[in-house]
């Protein structure tokens, strides 16, 4: 920026880029990059610029003619104050620019966390994923679960089946005590019949044998007499 | 391939390449045609990415069933599997690495094949079709060293239970066998259609998807698609779905199944069914996924059209890829 520290830089400054020989030998390319930056700072010529160019051209005439002393003190202020209001301006813009400066490291900055946030945010997504894998995996073995809970409880429960069994064994008990008592009964039963049945055959027989005996006793007697 | 041809054409089997890249179907032309799916995934894919990349005739009869393996792709058509190398196909080259023929009884007719499954522990072939009988190849010799028996009509679906190393198949005659794979001899029969809460007359009792994850499996056709607990040789859940259903997967803690009907279902474990996922197909035959490869994490289905669905998200279509 042409801007310069001092009055006498300024003017020499100026002077070189109108052509005047009291500067050094200034190369083509660099006198352009010098007019693009001046037209891009203040082409209009209504600003800073064109008021250094008023403020070199009256301090030039204030030196050069010859004015009254009330004159030359008025102009000497008008100069006065021109210089103030470029130095103003200048500081003006150095503040801009250190406000530039300040708000750049700010985006950095918030380029930063912006960058933080994303991969934080790529690793939750990457948890998130492990978790609905875990819960998809636990989802399903609930699921199995309940299918075969489900066919489990359709067959009848353990204990009462026990306990069934188990009554139905005291009675197949009982009942076999009962047949057996009985068979014993039919057995005595039986036996006593034959006791009976055999003592009365025998008593038949010996009435038998008896009537025998005697209708042989009288038909010997019989026979005895006749002879 | 005229206008009739893509209106009558059926897709029947599908295969994902071991790289996970490239998705092979085959239809009811004996046709197998390759789709590349990271042109058809990638931001900048086109109609001509959703075009097989290679398509040939590789049966005479329809392929009902494709398989991958590391390194091959095993197509199975009227009697006769064939291998196809994917580095070759990707290279578009079509001649087959071998083709062989299970050996049948009579060589009077030659019947389809249905499934085919690869027995990792001892890295067998097992395949299952027409003859009623379930043949069992080695995959280095090429030699057929086993037959199973005992299905008394057509093999329509295999699958394989790893940590008992038992085969499963489900048949034409509506029985479920579980064989040992070692000893080659049956082990249960589950006739799926005696029981009351699965079977459905009106269909018939045809067993056509069978899945198994541990101790649960999986099979549908005739029957009601149910879940069962292989320990206790129960039927734990019906899913009440309405038509016949062709394929079911175990996914994460979904079932996902294609039957009769334009949807894909997902049902829970517990029996009920919680999305039906339309699709352009009239009813559905395959569904695969592809879970080899983590870029191109898809489902795809095929059934009684020249499309087959892709979905991304499993919740909706994606698009369709077309013969």
């Amino acid at each position: 920026m042409p801007f310069c520290e001092s009055f006498e830089q300024l003017g020499r400054f100026h002077n070189s880029l109108l052509g005047v020989s009291d500067a050094p030998f200034v190369p083509k390319g660099f006198l352009n990059e010098v007019i693009r930056k001046r037209l891009l700072i203040d082409g209009d010529g209504a600003g800073d610029d064109r008021r250094i160019n008023v403020l070199m051209k009256s301090f030039s005439k204030w030196c050069h003619s010859n004015f009254s002393p009330e004159e030359g003190f008025s102009q000497y202020q008008r100069m006065l104050t021109s210089l103030a209001q470029c130095e103003f301006s200048m500081g003006k813009t150095l503040l801009v620019y250190n406000m530039n400066l300040k708000e750049m490291e700010n985006y950095e900055a918030i380029y930063a966390d912006i960058e933080t946030s994303i991969t934080s945010a790529h690793e939750k997504i990457a948890e998130c994923k492990k978790e609905i894998q875990r819960a998809k995996r636990i989802r399903k073995n609930r699921q199995e679960y309940d299918a075969l809970a489900r066919v489990i409880k359709q067959h009848p429960d353990r204990h009462e089946t026990l306990k069934q069994l188990e009554a139905l064994d005291k009675e197949l008990q009982q009942l076999s005590h009962i047949k057996e008592n009985v068979e014993d009964k039919l057995e005595l039963r039986k036996k006593q019949f034959h006791v009976l049945l055999t003592t009365i055959q025998e008593l038949q027989q010996t009435l038998e044998n008896d009537e025998k005996m005697d209708s042989d006793d009288t038909q010997e007697s019989l026979m005895d007499n006749g002879d | 391939m005229g206008p009739v041809e893509l209106l009558h054409m059926s897709v029947f089997s599908q295969s994902f390449s071991p790289c996970g890249r490239f998705l092979a179907a085959g239809n009811n032309y004996g046709e197998i045609a390759v789709f590349s799916l990271s042109a058809a995934l990638s931001p900048d894919a086109s109609e001509g990415s959703q075009k097989p990349i290679l398509n040939f005739t590789a049966h005479d009869g329809p392929v009902f069933s494709l398989l991958s393996t590391d390194t091959h792709l095993l197509s199975a058509g009227n009697g006769e599997i064939s291998a196809w190398s994917w580095a070759e196909l990707i290279k578009k080259n079509t001649k087959a690495a071998w083709t062989r023929k299970p050996n049948y009884e009579t060589s009077l007719e030659i019947p389809e094949i249905n499934a085919m499954i690869i027995n990792p522990k001892d890295n067998s072939l097992t395949v299952g079709g027409g003859d009623n009988n379930i043949h069992i190849m080695d995959m280095e010799t090429g030699i057929f060293k086993s037959v199973l028996k005992g299905h008394t009509d057509y093999i329509h679906c295999l699958c394989f239970k790893e940590r008992e190393g038992e085969i499963l198949s489900g048949g034409e005659d509506g029985a479920v066998r579980i064989w040992d794979s070692r000893t080659n001899r049956p082990v249960h029969c589950i006739e799926v259609f005696k029981y009351e809460e699965c079977a459905r007359p009106q269909f018939g009792k045809w067993i056509s998807c069978l899945a198994t994850d541990s101790d649960w499996m999986l099979c549908g056709g005739g029957p009601s698609l149910s879940l069962w607990h292989l320990r206790s040789m129960s039927p734990t859940s019906v899913f009440p779905l309405p038509g016949c259903q062709r394929e079911a997967v175990f996914y994460q803690d979904l079932i996902m199944s294609v039957g009769e009907g334009p949807n894909v279902s997902h049902c829970l474990h517990g029996g009920t069914v919680k999305a039906q996922i339309p699709c352009s197909p009239s009813s559905l035959n395959t569904l695969a996924l592809n879970l080899k490869n983590t870029e191109h994490r898809v489902m795809t289905v095929g059934g009684s059209s020249h499309q087959i669905d892709v979905f991304t998200n499993f919740s909706y279509r994606a698009f369709s890829l077309s013969f």
